[in-house]
């Protein structure tokens, strides 16, 4: 069991650095003159040529990699251009946002997708699956961002008893319950397309679980159906819910960059927005090692947990 | 596969010469809601191709003094956007955007990991290295990763197009991997060894049908998430630009009059959702009727 945890541990890594270095890459091609950004149109070249030096730009591009890559290890994305602070302050400061807003999304899409999973494979080809198979067809269909403004109409401008703006209540801010007020629609709004694919997967494994010869062995020994559907069949699909759980962290991050753009919600997706409209290369550059990096370790865990799920199994 | 599925059925022989063609017609055909989405895309598609001939109005043609009139209006039925041009009119054009950016894509993305696939997964020591670059990429949620090539690329039709095509590559690459490497393992590959028969040949000759189906219902069902992702990078202004009638531009710059003229934003939403329903209701039919675990069960009711 070790063995596997180190060396799925150790896969990761490759993958990393080849996540840095195409961020690094596509930095580096990208169109526009960083000195130009930073001294403005009007600056002489003597000056552009002193900072490129000051940044390192005059050196071959390998040996700026591995300073680059030097740097990161230690922590150090260097500076925002247009906010004129480390990278890495920025981003510890606001990946919590971001993962509390991916966590309350991911426990929206967990919480309804097994529920409605389970209860219609167990109910298969009756009025509730049919519904179900609707609903989530209807989901999966919507894009996030018009479900956002559909929630922010709703409940901002015509029912207004949701915050449409922010984290924290301007007036009397922080606690715990000023957050969870604050997360219920972009959470909401980020879990709906999640929610129809966890539940069509969740299922579609638990159909075909309960149709294997062994349920139909429980059913004979005269086990109640409850007994059947939840002890034998839920529990044989779990290694695979825990699984797409993992998968489904990265596309919740991936989704709430939207939500955290129409509810400016202070997290990593917003702040990547920001500097792309900003041309603030190493913010975006700092802004996707962070994203990769919570989804090869979302990954990772996802992996580590149905192992040993399966370990348990046997 | 298929054998697997046939062993019980008593027309063995009849079953197997099916081609998936077969199973696709049939199962489509026999599909109300397959029927539904074939309808509905129908629809869009006429919208796409005779636009300048449906929608009254022209999509910039604008009517200054009929600003952000709702839903209704005498002329406009579904009202009019904050510089007075007709919504329904600049929906029916925007339909072109979605199909175009939705659709194409996912074909350019097909067309080059099909052969990517396949070679992967004959040749192993190729196939390491494209599939250990494509774990790079499986690195990044779809979104982010569209995101970041088309903010590195620049906004415009064409940039939003490569963008989404380079996103999609990866996930189709390792479907037809999967699927290649299945059918390497048959016997009759071993067969054709035999007999001299090239490499070139069992490519792109035997391996190619099956693999192209795996890849086009994996397409028909990415179709959907890739209109919707175009729209939302359109959306964050990194797809299409004004003054080009485009969904999810349009939500966009519904937002600020929100409050005023919720219609703006309302409408090409559904328009999206529509259209992504269409093709979702298509996509699961074609999915279902290629999968040979599902698709007896569905001729056979």
């Amino acid at each position: 069991m070790l063995k596997f945890l180190i060396f799925r541990g150790l896969y990761a890594l490759p993958v990393l650095l080849g996540v840095a270095l195409i961020v690094f890459i596509a930095l580096h091609l990208a169109p526009g003159d960083v000195t130009q950004q930073i001294l403005g149109l009007g600056a002489s070249e003597e000056r552009a040529q002193a900072l490129r030096i000051q940044l390192g730009l005059d050196r071959p591009v390998l040996v700026q990699f591995f300073i680059w890559l030097g740097n990161l290890l230690q922590g150090d994305l260097g500076m925002s251009h247009y906010m004129n602070v480390p990278v890495v302050d920025v981003l510890s400061r606001k990946i919590g946002n971001s993962l509390i807003l991916t966590g309350g999304s991911l426990f929206i899409v967990v919480l309804i997708s097994f529920v409605l999973g389970t209860m219609s494979a167990a109910r298969f080809r009756r009025p509730f699956d049919r519904f179900t198979v609707v609903l989530s067809l209807l989901l999966a269909s919507m894009p996030v961002f018009w479900l956002g403004l559909i929630f922010l109409y709703a409940f901002g401008i015509i029912w207004p008893i949701f915050p449409t703006a922010g984290m924290y209540d301007l007036k009397n801010p922080g606690g715990v319950l000023d957050v969870l007020h604050h997360l219920v629609l972009p959470a909401t709004a980020t879990a709906a397309a999640g929610v129809a694919i966890m539940t069509r997967v969740t299922r579609a494994s638990l159909i075909e679980v309960l149709g294997q010869p062994y349920i139909m062995a429980a059913r004979a020994r005269g086990l109640k159906e409850r007994a059947v559907v939840y002890g034998h069949g839920v529990r044989n699909i779990l290694p695979q819910f825990v699984n797409m759980t993992g998968l489904n962290v990265g596309f919740l991050f991936g989704s709430s960059v939207f939500a955290e753009v129409i509810f400016t919600w202070p997290g990593i997706g917003l702040q990547l927005y920001d500097s792309i409209l900003k041309r603030d290369g190493a913010m975006v550059q700092g802004c996707v090692l962070a994203i990769a990096f919570v989804f090869v370790l979302s990954n990772l865990i996802a992996d580590f947990v149905v192992y040993v799920l399966d370990a348990k199994k046997k | 596969m298929e054998e697997e599925v046939n062993l019980n059925s008593k027309n063995v022989k009849v079953e197997r010469q099916r081609s998936s063609l077969y199973f696709v017609v049939r199962g489509v055909l026999g599909d109300r809601y397959a029927l539904l989405g074939v309808f509905m895309l129908a629809v869009f598609a006429c919208c796409a191709i005779f636009a300048p001939w449906i929608a009254p109005y022209g999509p910039n043609e604008a009517d200054p003094f009929l600003r952000l009139k709702g839903i209704g209006t005498e002329g406009h039925i579904l009202g009019l956007d904050a510089h007075g041009r007709d919504m329904l009119s600049r929906l029916i054009y925007g339909t072109r955007m979605s199909m175009v950016t939705g659709f194409g894509p996912v074909l350019i993305g097909a067309l080059v990991a099909i052969p990517l696939g396949t070679i992967a997964a004959y040749y192993d020591k190729i196939g390491q290295v494209i599939m250990r670059v494509m774990d790079i990429f499986f690195a990044f949620p779809m979104v982010l990763l569209a995101i970041l090539v088309a903010a590195f690329l620049g906004a415009g039709l064409i940039n939003l197009i490569i963008s989404l095509t380079v996103v999609l590559i990866p996930y189709n690459t390792r479907i037809v991997y999967i699927e290649a490497l299945a059918q390497k393992r048959q016997d009759y590959v071993e067969a054709a060894k035999a007999v001299a028969t090239t490499d070139t040949k069992i490519l792109f000759v035997e391996f190619l049908p099956h693999v192209v189906s795996a890849s086009v219902v994996y397409s028909m069902t990415i179709v959907g998430p890739i209109i919707i992702l175009a729209a939302g990078l359109s959306f964050l202004g990194l797809g299409v630009q004004q003054p080009t009638a485009e969904w999810g531009m349009m939500t966009s710059s519904g937002r600020v009059v929100m409050h005023k003229a919720p219609h703006l934003s309302l409408l090409p939403g559904i328009a999206i959702f529509l259209l992504v329903m269409a093709v979702n209701l298509l996509g699961d039919s074609l999915r279902d009727s290629l999968d040979p675990r599902t698709r007896l069960q569905r001729i056979n009711n």
